[in-house]
């Protein structure tokens, strides 16, 4: 794997992941008056800007406690342009009104971009896992639910009231089944895409 | 189904197998792809419950502190409706800190601070030629965790003692590294060693320092009495009352 040089911004990210105060008062602070200028220009109000950059930072939060999430390029830049995607995404969904995008010719680099790509589907992938654990029967949910909040196999059998070996081999089966979901989808994709 | 193909992958995954079936299964995802690909897919599943589930209370946590901040920042017209004459604002300062200072004392939340006296490390006797071990212990003991922790990543790829884990995990809870620390007190919790009961408390620690006080409460009741440090969570017990 090539490693890419990390922006020392991703003291934001760090902060985030840690639910760090100083860092969020920051983040809004600095980046966000931008996001809400842009929405209140593009058929936008307050309320809705304040919505977007909300969901936004979620998503990064969900996305620094994975791990996953290395950034490459400034944050301003990869800030901006995901909540600018999310609000064109949202003006989609309304869009029978005609709207105007006031397009501003900004320079956003290539990584910001390629960046942005990557946090969108990762919320796509879960999504679609929220979807196919949806699917799941009452009892796979309940089960992998305490497994994953509590950890203690033993813990989850005493509060189910049934055997660990039972619980053990649950858990085991209700994430296969999410597994064998995961896969279809996989080949469907590549089905897709050939 | 394939099912004991997914309890297989699961008990890899908790590290339950012998070394011998360790090795034929790594051999496996060698050599077969459909094997390995169903294996990926299913730790993809699991990690995405861990995310799920795994880190819900933080993540409540810090939905609600986003509010707060957001409204805050989009709000802050209204506050200025009532706008302070300068000396007010000095007068409104000393009284929040008269406020603070009447309510320090009484601060029932205990802190993590108060119980985090962690044990110092001995795994080397004088002369031992094991460098990694002693640069370990000697980070450890001197409270450079940060230091510690790849040098106890170091000793445990080489063999894995619940002695060595104890100390990683504490490494990496001073370092906030509250999933990975949880993991390994976790592992120890769950196995049959002499560090099974510190583990828990140290478990506990974590919710402490995340002040999660409930779930730290509901950990420290599951130590049994005879406990060597039964004193401490009985202290802490008290002052989650």
């Amino acid at each position: 794997m090539a490693k890419t040089k990390i922006h020392s911004d991703q003291k934001y990210i760090e902060g985030l992941a840690a639910n760090n105060s100083i860092i969020i008062q920051e983040i809004y602070k600095k980046f966000v008056p931008k996001v809400v200028y842009y929405i209140r220009n593009n058929s936008g109000n307050q309320d809705q800007a304040q919505d977007v950059v909300q969901e936004v930072m979620i998503l990064l939060f969900n996305q620094a406690k994975a791990n996953t999430l290395e950034l490459t390029c400034p944050f301003d830049a990869y800030f901006f342009l995901l909540c600018k995607r999310k609000w064109l995404n949202e003006l989609k969904k309304t869009a029978n009104k005609g709207v105007t995008i006031n397009e501003d010719a900004g320079s956003i680099s290539e990584s910001a971009h390629e960046l942005v790509e990557q946090t969108e589907e990762f919320n796509e992938k879960q999504q679609l896992f929220d979807t196919m654990f949806q699917k799941l029967g009452d009892k796979c949910q309940e089960l992998l639910k305490l497994s994953f909040e509590i950890k203690s196999m033993e813990e989850v059998a005493e509060k189910l009231n049934v055997t660990y070996g039972y619980v053990r081999k649950k858990k085991s089966l209700c994430i296969g089944q999410l597994t064998q979901w995961i896969q279809e989808t996989k080949n469907f994709k590549s089905l897709k895409n050939n | 189904m394939n099912e004991e193909r997914y309890i297989l992958f699961d008990q890899y995954l908790e590290g339950e197998l012998t070394i011998d079936e360790k090795a034929n299964f790594e051999k496996q995802i060698a050599d077969d792809p459909q094997f390995a690909a169903e294996f990926a897919a299913f730790r993809t599943a699991q990690q995405q419950l861990e995310n799920k589930f795994g880190i819900a209370a933080e993540r409540e946590a810090f939905k609600e502190n986003l509010m707060k901040i957001s409204d805050k920042h989009f709000h802050k017209d209204k506050s200025k409706v009532i706008a302070l004459k300068p000396w007010n604002y000095a007068v409104a300062a000393s009284v929040v800190i008269l406020i603070g200072l009447f309510f320090f004392n009484y601060s029932k939340n205990p802190v993590y601070e108060d119980f985090s006296q962690h044990e110092q490390a001995y795994f080397t006797e004088r002369g031992n030629a094991n460098t990694t071990l002693k640069q370990a212990e000697t980070a450890f003991n001197a409270h450079n965790y940060k230091a510690a922790i790849p040098l106890f990543e170091k000793i445990l790829k080489e063999s894995k003692t619940p002695e060595i884990q104890l100390f990683y995990g504490i490494s990496l809870l001073e370092e906030n590294q509250y999933t990975k620390a949880k993991a390994v007190f976790e592992a120890l919790r769950a196995g049959t060693s002499v560090y099974k009961d510190k583990a828990t408390w140290n478990l506990a620690l974590c919710k402490l320092k995340q002040k999660d006080y409930a779930g730290c409460k509901k950990i420290l009741l599951t130590i049994p009495q005879d406990y060597e440090d039964n004193v401490e969570v009985q202290l802490l017990l008290k002052d989650l009352e």
